[in-house]
């Protein structure tokens, strides 16, 4: 899994230094580098090619939307992973104060019926048994 | 008449504690009969919930649709899930350490001014995806007439399009791929960045320099029989006679 990654990062990199190249040519231009820039042309659609045979490797790779807006922005995306590990145990916690609080409540509730219904609270521990230790 | 009236209700009374205590309601007022089969029908009239209703209230006796507690799942949010999924590891590596905010910080070797939002020229992610381009099927290599487009004209661009090569200033990069770049076949415009941080290097450097010779100075004028502390202090010196 990683050497597919591994391969598409080192022909995404020889293609951007391919076009950096591109650029330094053609930002002052001489006769004599015609041939230079007709070859890094060429080294380009080779390097599309390859691209798209690695893509082949890749198709069941799922990328969230999300993290590409943070992208666009010029934000680091490892800040989506950050703000989603964040929202999951802020929403763990709060799933986990609902229940520790349902289960208090549980144990009041039969307490106290137990207190004014002593016969059928005893009838109903007997059907669902002794509640189980929260 | 009265006769006649009194044996019915005579017999209803009968009749009433019975039919009272079949129903489980203790001390309430006793049902006629007619009512009681009535109330015997009703449950099967009401259709299919009446039969489904009815066994668990029959099970749970003496509660009415008490139901049975439904099967816990083993996983709640009662676990620590970050620990279950052993997801502690990234949890420390992104929230524990401060994570910088620029794009630039992830992708520390790629050219170009790439904090910039991709809104403003036209590169953004998100309009690839809304509106693909539309291209062939298969990359094929440019044959030569295709090349004569390429011909340019000679000498430098407009200042509006020259920042394409400029990168942005390379930090310490952890990859594993560590290409050599070629050197580049014009030389580039040196970026302003590096400038300061070269002359500040110097200007460090100068005073330690400055420092270091002027130490070396005065170490080699001790030793030299020409400085003027070490020839008052032998004592075949000119001063003491």
């Amino acid at each position: 899994m990683a050497e597919k990654f591994d391969n598409l990062e080192e022909h995404l990199e020889k293609f951007i230094e391919n076009i950096r190249q591109m650029g330094i040519i053609v930002s002052d231009f001489q006769p004599s580098s015609q041939t230079g820039l007709n070859q890094k042309l060429n080294y380009m659609i080779t390097g599309l090619q390859d691209i798209e045979k690695c893509r082949q490797q890749l198709h069941e790779i799922n990328v969230p939307l999300e993290a590409f807006e943070y992208i666009d922005q010029g934000r680091n995306p490892q800040l989506y992973t950050k703000e989603c590990l964040e929202r999951a145990l802020a929403k763990n916690e709060q799933v986990k104060g609902k229940i520790d609080t349902m289960t208090k409540f549980k144990s009041l509730l039969i307490s106290e019926l137990g207190k004014v219904f002593p016969e059928e609270m005893t009838k109903y521990k007997a059907i669902h048994g002794d509640d189980p230790p929260s | 008449m009265t006769e006649m009236f009194s044996t019915l209700y005579g017999q209803n009374e009968a009749q009433g504690p019975p039919g009272s205590s079949s129903l489980g309601f203790g001390l309430g007022k006793p049902l006629p009969p007619n009512q009681v089969t009535m109330a015997a029908q009703m449950p099967p009239q009401h259709g299919d919930e009446g039969p489904a209703l009815r066994k668990p209230g029959a099970m749970n006796e003496p509660f009415y649709l008490l139901r049975e507690l439904p099967v816990g799942n083993e996983l709640t949010g009662n676990t620590n899930l970050i620990t279950h999924y052993n997801l502690e590891h990234a949890y420390n590596k992104f929230c524990g350490k401060k994570v910088k905010e620029k794009l630039s910080n992830f992708l520390p070797e790629l050219p170009g001014m790439i904090d910039c939002p991709g809104t403003q020229d036209g590169s953004s992610l998100r309009s690839l995806i809304e509106k693909p381009p539309v291209c062939g099927n298969s990359f094929s290599p440019l044959t030569g007439a295709s090349l004569t487009g390429f011909r340019l004209h000679t000498g430098p661009l407009p200042e509006q399009y020259r920042l394409m090569h400029i990168q942005p200033p390379k930090k310490k990069s952890k990859n594993k791929h560590k290409h050599h770049r070629p050197q580049d076949p014009i030389p580039q415009e040196t970026p302003s960045d590096s400038d300061p941080k070269k002359k500040k290097k110097k200007r460090d450097d100068d005073p330690d320099r400055k420092k270091k010779k002027k130490d070396k100075k005065k170490k080699k004028n001790r030793h030299s029989p020409d400085h003027p502390g070490l020839a008052g202090s032998q004592p075949n010196s000119n001063s003491l006679r």
